[in-house]
């Protein structure tokens, strides 16, 4: 009788649960697929640690403990829902090997415990500390999960409870079922028949309830996690335009649902609404309508809706506006800080340039100042500024500085030198102090004069996704035929585009910072310093050098050897803050209640240090810029202009 | 030889760059007449037909402004194959730009972009790799050609006579109508229109708060100019987004261009270097806006702009 109970039971309840999945499953299988195969061992190794080992979770320390009591708890509760339903079918049966064992019930008795705890510690966060990575989440959603999570590790540990009073398991390895089985007798059969359907009823329960409910993560996490970008983040991932090719094949990155890879739609059913990217994000810290939480939650909702009650896929409304707004789409400075933050591996700036994409090469719509940098590089001077290509070399001056002409032989370092670099006064200034101090380390270097141009990062990261593969493959085909093997950048946009883009159109090229080779220089003692420099100095770590690309001591190392004194601001290295010129925001008009570049600012400014160090020509004007509108003394240089004042001649 | 000029017109007059392609008409030679499409055009031919232009094909009817570029491109083919014309000049405008366009897909004839003159009525000099080359074209193919020409290209001046007015009628099909204007709206731009003026006076930073730009104001005033100023001075809250000069802002080429506590910043650099005189007052003679400057005068401003507006309007009244 109560076999075939338990059959009808988990029949209906895996076929409303496919049921309810169908819509979902439909939808990612017809998405366009993610090459997201290489390197497996990589992929298996984040499972280890991101999803198992919590990685990500713990980078805040008690939500990170909360999260994994339950996790972990889960994991190790799995077997005993077998176990419920043998029970159901006969008191009497259990899992072989593992019912009676009593270290598994002593495992058995621990976490349910713990998970317990981790719910008490749930709410505790959610109604006390209340903390503001939640605001807009669903908060009466996740309390209807929790208190279900609660119910399930409850009438487990009643259950077994009872069957220790019915002296069908061994009190003596469960300290809390056993403590708790003083409220049984030896006739409470009937209360353990209730307890173990209650169990396994809520338990069934939750199954149907998790393909449409934020709880769907306990699926898709691990998933989501395998197929994340491997290596540096700051690389996007391309999207070849051949305008020669068949028609059907030419997308311009994402206008409707139907055009989000399949990754991307796993991004989408993976998101808990925990808050911690908003918690990082620049544009929402500053009173932007951008919140990385809030983009997912809205295109998770817009897709969730187009799969709608009849189960029909209606997928051709565009997403943007009608699931996010144009102003959250041209908020994102890219910085990454909410990738870097996602416990489950969402890649929120990826899906934004490819929505940017599609605004911008389908549609043609985006800020129109922004204009002026797409016409500037696109132009025949190719720089954002539109500058005349020949006054590359204006910054040169008195400096000895050998210019690369076509069929000379490359030299061992290639300085890119970078638009900003060459045009902009203040990246000119790092330009001249890398060009004397390569020169005093005897390095032998050249530049490419007019013949480099923008490498495209503004324009991709705009969206133009052509007008960047344009670049790339002209800029590529310059340093192949130079017989370029290294090249030293100064920018970290132009860094990042070289070392992880390139390789992308062909570049075999090894890329250093300038900050690295001049640490290196340093190192092998090429470069002298007096390393009698005085005052303090605080270092602001680039998005692209530090968190897209993990480059975070080059700079610290080369600012040891000045002879400053290094302060470090709250936010530093990987918990970086952007200074709000990434993302081609440098070429648009900023809203909201505060200016990123002054919040970021202030921070350096709190350290008390007279110096801020910058290794990007953006952030040297971004925060520059802050400096002056606030009429600071506090002085922003890049880090090579302070070695070059501090090194010997 | 009959050049047409598509003059641009409102309830105001003529637009200036539709005097400036008159001029340069009737130093081509031939007979010119202008076409004026909108309200204001009947009101708009005696400025025209000073400036040179015999006959004014005129229409006042709302349509064109109802349909911009369709309607006006519908009537412009009729009226070119009535008349058979040799030559249309239109002004390098958004609006002309899209009529040109449009009527060229009728004519099917030649149509010259982003032209800087005329030195014949078959040659047309543009500028190319932005602006560090100028090439001279030849205009080929059978009549009308059609070129767009940059505003300011030429100066304007009349020739005093006058013209007849030849009322045209609007009669646009439905099909061709196109896009319909459903709705107006003013950028509510409390600054005067600083592309248009031949003396911009902008302030920046140096300025230190929103106060001191009256005394630019004065002097744009007195110089008959307009007031613009760098992003620092925008973000800083002192003017208006629609003052900003820039990579970000507005581009502009006056005839002279006082910069006035403007560091220089390459971002704003972007979006004046066109000006044909820079002048520069600023406290610091190291600033770069200084090796850009015609005219560089280190100093406090705060006495040298009152001093400059009094000495103008000195001059102005004697």
């Amino acid at each position: 009788m109560s076999a075939v109970a338990l059959a009808a039971v988990l029949a209906g309840a895996v076929a409303l649960f496919v049921t309810r999945s169908r819509a979902r499953v439909a939808l990612v299988r017809a998405a366009r697929p993610t090459p997201r195969t290489d390197d497996v061992a990589a992929r298996a190794g984040r499972e280890l640690t991101q999803v198992l080992g919590q990685r990500k979770l713990f980078q805040k320390a008690v939500p990170g403990l909360m999260h994994a009591f339950i996790f972990w708890g889960f994991l190790v509760l799995f077997p005993t829902i077998v176990e419920a339903m043998l029970a159901i079918v006969d008191p009497d049966w259990t899992l072989p090997y593992l019912g009676h064992a009593p270290w598994f019930l002593f495992v058995v008795d621990l976490f349910a415990t713990l998970v317990i705890v981790g719910v008490a510690i749930a709410f505790a966060i959610r109604k006390v500390q209340r903390p503001a990575r939640f605001e807009g989440s669903h908060m009466g959603e996740a309390d209807r999960i929790l208190l279900t999570i609660l119910a399930i590790v409850v009438t487990l540990l009643l259950w077994n409870a009872s069957r220790i009073a019915l002296g069908l398991s061994d009190g003596d390895a469960q300290p809390v079922a056993g403590a708790l089985s003083g409220l049984f007798t030896a006739t409470s059969g009937t209360a353990e028949r209730i307890l173990v359907w209650s169990h396994l009823l809520i338990v069934l329960a939750f199954l149907t309830y998790l393909p449409r409910s934020k709880h769907l993560h306990i699926i898709t996490a691990a998933p989501n996690v395998f197929f994340a970008k491997n290596g540096p983040s700051g690389r996007l991932e391309p999207q070849r335009i051949d305008l020669e090719g068949p028609d059907e094949d030419l997308r311009f990155g994402v206008a409707t649902a139907a055009d989000l890879s399949k990754k991307q739609l796993l991004d989408l059913f993976s998101c808990t609404e925990c808050g911690r990217c908003q918690d990082v994000c620049p544009a929402w810290a500053t009173g932007k309508p951008l919140s990385p939480k809030l983009l997912i939650m809205d295109l998770r909702d817009h897709v969730a809706g187009a799969t709608g009650a009849t189960g029909e896929i209606e997928l051709q409304a565009p997403l943007v506006p009608d699931a996010v707004t144009d102003e959250v789409v041209w908020d994102c400075v890219t910085c990454g800080a909410c990738v870097r933050e996602c416990p489950v591996d969402i890649e929120h700036v990826d899906t934004i340039v490819d929505l940017r994409r599609n605004l911008v090469m389908a549609e043609s719509r985006f800020p129109s100042e922004a204009g002026a940098m797409l016409r500037g590089v696109e132009g025949p001077n190719q720089n954002p500024w539109g500058q005349p290509a020949s006054e590359r070399t204006g910054w040169v001056g008195d400096i000895p500085v050998r210019v690369l002409q076509p069929g000379e032989d490359a030299p061992e370092y290639l300085f890119w030198v970078g638009c900003a670099g060459a045009f902009d006064d203040r990246a000119k200034k790092t330009t001249q102090s890398v060009a004397r101090l390569l020169n005093a380390a005897g390095v032998d270097w050249a530049i490419l004069g007019a013949r480099e141009s923008c490498t495209g990062d503004p324009a991709r990261r705009m969206g133009h996704e052509y007008l960047f593969q344009m670049l790339a493959e002209q800029n590529v085909a310059t340093l192949t035929e130079a017989g370029v093997r290294k090249v030293v950048a100064t920018c970290a946009h132009c860094f990042n585009t070289l070392a992880n883009e390139y390789p992308d159109y062909g570049a075999r090229l090894e890329v250093v910072h300038h900050t690295e080779l001049l640490s290196h220089l340093l190192a092998e003692q090429r470069l002298l310093t007096t390393g009698g420099a005085a005052g303090t100095v605080t270092y602001h770590d680039a998005c692209y050098l530090g968190r897209h690309n993990g480059r975070f001591d080059a700079p610290r190392d080369v600012l040891a050897g000045t002879g400053l004194t290094s302060t470090e601001m709250e936010r530093a290295r990987e918990r970086s803050f952007c200074c709000g010129a990434g993302g081609a925001r440098m070429w648009m008009e900023e809203g909201g209640e505060a200016r990123i570049n002054d919040t970021r600012f202030a921070e350096a400014e709190a350290t008390g240090a007279d110096t801020v160090a910058v290794a990007c020509p953006y952030c040297f004007v971004m925060l520059d810029d802050a400096a002056k509108a606030k009429g600071s003394d506090v002085r922003v240089a890049d880090v090579a202009t302070l070695l070059a004042e501090a090194t010997l001649d | 030889m009959t050049t047409w000029v598509i003059a641009e017109v409102g309830p105001e007059g003529p637009a200036e760059s539709a005097l400036e392609l008159l001029t340069k008409a009737r130093d081509l030679g031939g007979d010119v007449a202008a076409v004026a499409l909108g309200p204001g055009a009947t009101g708009a031919a005696e400025a025209l037909g000073a400036h040179g232009a015999a006959t004014v094909y005129a229409s006042d009817d709302a349509i064109f402004e109802e349909h911009p570029g369709s309607a006006a491109a519908h009537v412009l083919a009729e009226l070119v194959g009535a008349h058979a014309p040799d030559l249309l000049l239109f002004a390098g405008t958004y609006a002309s730009r899209d009529v040109a366009g449009r009527l060229q897909a009728r004519t099917g004839t030649t149509l010259m972009a982003n032209a800087t003159d005329l030195p014949a009525a078959d040659r047309a000099t543009t500028e190319i790799f932005g602006g560090t080359a100028i090439v001279e074209v030849a205009l080929e193919g059978p009549a009308p050609r059609l070129v767009l020409v940059r505003p300011k290209s030429f100066a304007a001046s009349p020739s005093g006579g006058t013209a007849t007015i030849v009322p045209v009628t609007a009669d646009v099909p439905e099909d061709r109508r196109g896009a319909r204007v459903v709705e107006r709206h003013a950028e509510a731009a409390s600054g005067p229109k600083l592309e248009d003026a031949k003396v911009v006076v902008a302030g920046g930073r140096g300025l230190g708060g929103p106060d001191p730009f009256s005394i630019l104001d004065d002097l744009a005033a007195a110089v008959g100019g307009a007031v613009g100023a760098s992003r620092a001075a925008v973000d800083a809250g002192w003017v208006p987004y629609a003052y900003q000069i820039g990579q970000t802002g507005k581009t502009v080429k006056p005839d002279v261009y006082i910069a006035v506590g403007i560091s220089g910043a390459l971002q704003h650099v972007t979006g004046m270097k066109g000006a044909k005189r820079i002048v520069a007052i600023n406290r610091d003679g190291d600033a770069p806006i200084m090796q850009l400057a015609d005219l560089g005068v280190v100093g406090d401003l705060f006495t040298i702009v009152p001093a400059l507006t009094e000495e103008v309007r000195r001059r102005a009244g004697s």
